[in-house]
């Protein structure tokens, strides 16, 4: 700053270029100050630089039709090397910045997001229907209006969905509240042959936030369930089947942090009310 | 910058000897321009990027201890609530209470990392992967030291001094498969925070394990 700001009226003549060379050091301990002495030298060193090199900033203005003699022929060629170097600078900045933003992106988009973009699912918390995503609890057998439930009010005890593949049918009532916890349900049509149930298993077991279970007459061979979403697909070989458990698994809890262990690990359609006979009591 | 200005005028003195176009630039000057261009290119796309490389990224060693930790110490509280609820030894109830906060507070730990370093809970990989033949390593599935659903069945139904045991027994496979983990991620991470909290847990564990030992002595079980 202090460098670029010229000090007062004093004027450099380009005298000073012809000889290239520093004031006499004994000056600048006089009034010129140590900081006009350097801009001198630099204006001084530009200056010889470029006459030093003929042409120079002259070259466009002195363009005007003169002396097109042999150096034009020569310029008929291109110069590859600049452009190659440029070409591939470019090609692989561009490479680098796109991959980053792409992946930046695709990293912190929401789950949300992810969940939208698979083809089939059916987000009910967008429904106008609260009821589908209400939830208090009750004792007792509760009516869902979908089957399987995606929310909805459900029982005190939530099934156990540390990995747990049932093998015949669980109650909605104790399933809605595992989803309530985070965890994506994966059910399927009973009866389905025993080895795409084993594939599915393979998917649930060992994995906390997910469960899996049969359900009689269900719709579609399989059906995935977690809060407010489902999808429903007719094969166990689907790749949506991972999309949605990448999407979906924790993230879509309804109560942060809650957890999977610690419930009802029976089998049977008819809710537990455990602890019910405890109140009033 | 305005030291070029001030040279501006300085410049008409110069030679009119035309050079063509390209060779005004001289290499040294495309070499410069060149260097000039990818550090405006580079710094651009170390703001776009940066972020992306500064925390771990989907695929890393740190995302997948964190993963798949997460799962491995769930499936330990549920193994100590089980024994806080229902041990017979106040020892075994007071471990099983131990077990169960201390990793669901670690679990907390490892689900906040992700959820900074922008990453879902859930992996595209397969579990272990994250670790050198890590794959190698799970067993139907399941990664070291995890009970299967017939342990965990079992344990579930066990009551008195045989659920104390096979919880002792159960929790020791268990803790050993973690520390394994751990060690792994010890070795693997840069991280400070991860490699302060699995040489935690490797540490910790350990502890745990003679203590898992001096119990079965106590209950009179084989370790």
């Amino acid at each position: 700053m202090s460098i670029s700001t010229p000090a007062g009226d004093n004027k450099r003549r380009p005298s000073a270029v012809s000889t290239g060379k520093k004031p006499p050091a004994g000056k600048s301990s006089s009034s010129t100050s140590s900081t006009s002495t350097a801009r001198k030298s630099s204006t001084a060193g530009k200056a010889a630089g470029a006459a030093g090199r003929p042409g120079g900033k002259a070259g466009g203005a002195g363009g005007k039709g003169r002396k097109p003699i042999t150096p034009v022929k020569v310029s008929q060629g291109r110069s590859w090397g600049p452009i190659a170097m440029f070409v591939a600078v470019g090609v692989i900045a561009a490479g680098i910045i796109g991959y980053g933003s792409w992946a930046a992106f695709k990293g912190s988009q929401p789950w949300e997001e992810k969940a939208a973009d698979i083809s089939g699912i059916v987000n009910y918390r967008d429904n106008p229907d609260k009821t589908l995503t209400e939830a208090n609890h009750a004792w007792g057998p509760l009516t869902y209006k979908l089957t399987p439930p995606v929310g909805g009010n459900h029982n005190y005890n939530w099934q156990n969905c540390m990995g747990d593949v049932y093998d015949a049918p669980i109650a909605s009532e104790h399933a809605v509240h595992s989803m309530e916890h985070g965890a994506v349900w994966v059910a399927y049509k009973n009866g389905l042959p025993a080895d795409q149930v084993e594939k599915l298993a393979g998917k649930v077991r060992g994995n906390e936030y997910m469960l899996m279970s049969p359900i009689d007459n269900l719709d579609s061979n399989v059906s995935l369930q977690a809060w407010g979403y489902q999808l429903k697909l007719d094969s166990v070989d689907d790749g949506r089947i991972d999309e949605f458990i990448s999407a979906l698994r924790q993230n879509a809890t309804v109560e942060a942090g809650a957890t999977c262990s610690g419930g009802i690990t029976a089998t049977g359609t008819t809710p537990r009310d455990i602890g019910k006979d405890q109140q009033g009591g | 910058m305005s030291v070029s200005v001030e040279s501006e005028p300085e410049s008409p003195e110069i030679d009119d000897a035309v050079p063509p176009a390209h060779r005004r630039f001289g290499v040294a000057g495309w070499l410069a321009a060149g260097g000039a261009l990818g550090l405006v290119l580079g710094l651009v796309g170390g703001v776009l990027v940066g972020p992306t490389f500064t925390r771990p990224g989907e695929n890393s060693a740190e995302a997948g201890f964190a993963r798949d930790m997460s799962t491995h110490h769930a499936q330990a509280v549920e193994m100590g609530m089980l024994a806080h609820q229902k041990a017979s030894d106040s020892d075994v109830r007071t471990l099983g209470g131990d077990i169960a906060l201390t990793q669901q507070a670690q679990i907390g730990m490892m689900q906040a990392w992700l959820r900074e370093w922008k990453l879902g809970p859930t992996g595209s990989r397969p579990r272990m992967a994250w670790m050198p033949e890590g794959s190698a390593g799970l067993e139907n599935g399941l990664m070291p030291g995890m009970a299967t659903d017939a342990e965990r069945e079992q344990l579930r139904n066990a009551t008195g001094k045989a659920f104390d045991v096979l919880f002792l027994q159960l929790m020791i496979k268990h803790h050993l498969g973690g520390i394994h983990m751990a060690e792994e991620a010890v070795k693997l991470t840069d991280n400070a925070e991860v490699l302060r909290l699995a040489q935690g847990m490797v540490d910790n564990q350990r502890n745990e394990v003679a203590a898992f030992q001096l119990l079965l002595k106590k209950l009179d079980a084989p370790a």
